[in-house]
């Protein structure tokens, strides 16, 4: 993890929080990542749910990720199942899905199971900050 | 004649008539063709009567001269030629000519029509079943274009803008290339006559479009190809088969498993088995499976129509299909088609 700290991170300024962007498509992570930087975020990358897993597993100290932005359809490990891992082992750190299925049922479905929110590309980039700002709120309720 | 024996016929006339005939009765179990005849040696029929093995006689004479012979169509609309063949048949051979013949011709055309609409009809109706996974793939590299554009609008950096700007231009290039892959395969066949088709093309693109049909997906692919593999079919048609055979595949799998798609030459047939590591078909199920309307989807997800229309397909060719099954261990179908230019 620790080669994808960002400028921020090195800089000393002040992060508005650490968010996990996980998704198979390099293009899709960069522009998330340009996206939340802008706002003041520092930004890790997990090209799947086993990388995610890794990533996090490795990390000296996992607690410091706020928020986690996570696709559906991913190999190896799907979003399904790492949002399941996500759920049982930080159980604090809430999770929005990015994805590209414009589905009424899956997005019930995920919010049902505690997902904070559901987002379909393409997102303007106001929503997803938006909602990142929302989620960092639930965050910080739950660190109280 | 007996009743179970098949009926043993020639046809007279190499045209449009004779190619209709040939197509239909290449799904008929209970009719042999035994012979095609046309003076002329380079009409229609007469290259479709080679690839499926029927013999050519360029002397209606000898065709009418067949032994064994049931039953005369005479399609070429030549009065005269009816004065030969009640010269020249055998006393018990019928003979089927004139305005029977253009009834049945009128009957052949119809049928063909109707299989042609059925066959579109199902594909159409199996797009449903893909329409997730396009929106999936178009939504992706669509955020990319939106993400980028946004930045564009506030970056100053010109390396920076030039960079995303060729993003967007590969974002837009893989849209275009799944718009082009839904509509060749959603287009009704444009192709009238058999053309020489490579198998492996055709699994390639039925590949691509089979993997709209699940949401969640973590498939490996094995391709065992043994090939060019080169048949006489309408190239749509040998994508439909493949874009029906793949999809089920990966439904039995929920997405997860192992494809493994093996092709190779034996004799002269191209042959091509599909490997899924799915649920299994149930063995009381397994004879039901090519009759039209059988199907175990839910409503709404299958027409009941995709593997009967397979073998439509593949008997139109003279092709065969197989299938063997294991519940809860996998399917393997395994067809096989003549190859071009070996008979």
């Amino acid at each position: 993890m620790s080669e994808t700290k960002t400028a921020a991170m090195f800089s000393g300024e002040k992060s508005n929080g650490l968010v996990l962007v996980v998704d198979d498509e390099p293009d899709v992570r960069k522009v998330v990542r340009m996206t939340l930087e802008k706002a003041g975020y520092d930004v890790i990358e997990a090209e799947d749910g086993e990388k995610a897993i890794e990533a996090i597993k490795k990390d000296e100290n996992p607690l410091l990720l706020d928020v986690a932005i996570m696709d559906i359809r991913m190999p190896k490990v799907n979003g399904v199942e790492a949002i399941a891992w996500f759920q049982q082992q930080f159980p604090r750190v809430p999770i929005i899905v990015l994805t590209g299925f414009p589905d009424v049922e899956m997005a019930t479905s995920f919010l049902k199971h505690g997902v904070v929110d559901y987002l379909v590309k393409p997102v303007e980039a106001e929503k997803l900050k938006a909602a990142v700002a929302k989620a960092m709120e639930q965050r910080e309720i739950h660190r109280l | 004649m007996n009743n179970h024996a098949a009926i043993r016929l020639v046809i007279l006339g190499g045209g449009k008539g004779g190619t209709a005939l040939l197509e239909l009765f290449s799904h008929l179990s209970g009719v042999t063709v035994v012979g095609l005849a046309d003076i002329n040696p380079a009409a229609p029929a007469v290259s479709y009567a080679e690839q499926l093995h029927i013999p050519f006689f360029s002397d209606p004479i000898e065709a009418i001269r067949q032994p064994g012979i049931d039953l005369i169509i005479n399609v070429t609309n030549d009065p005269a030629l009816d004065h030969l063949i009640q010269e020249y048949k055998h006393p018990e051979t019928e003979v089927l000519s004139g305005a029977a013949s253009k009834l049945l011709w009128q009957l052949v055309q119809q049928e063909a029509q109707t299989q042609v609409q059925l066959l579109q009809a199902e594909k159409l109706a199996s797009m449903g079943t893909f329409a997730a996974g396009i929106a999936h793939d178009i939504n992706n590299p669509l955020y990319v274009i939106q993400g980028f554009a946004e930045n564009i609008l506030e970056e100053t950096n010109l390396d920076v803008i030039h960079e995303q700007a060729k993003s967007i231009l590969d974002a837009a290039k893989r849209i275009q290339a799944i718009c082009l892959n839904i509509t060749q395969y959603a287009r009704a066949s444009v192709a009238i006559d058999a053309t020489p088709v490579e198998l492996h093309t055709k699994i390639e693109e039925a590949l691509k479009i089979a993997r709209y049909a699940t949401t969640l997906q973590d498939l490996t692919i094995v391709r065992n190809y043994n090939g060019p593999l080169e048949i006489m079919a309408k190239p749509q048609e040998i994508l439909q088969v493949f874009v029906n055979l793949l999809t089920n595949a990966i439904q039995a799998m929920n997405g997860r498993g192992t494809l493994t798609i093996t092709t190779w030459k034996e004799k002269q047939w191209a042959k091509v088995a599909i490997r899924d590591t799915g649920c299994g078909i149930p063995p009381e199920h397994l004879d039901k499976i090519f009759e039209p309307f059988f199907t175990t989807k839910p409503p709404g997800i299958g027409t009941g129509l995709g593997l009967h229309n397979v073998r439509w397909i593949v008997k139109k060719y003279f092709g065969h299909i197989t299938v063997d099954s294991q519940v809860g261990k996998g399917t393997t179908f395994t067809l096989e088609f003549p190859l071009i230019g070996t008979h």
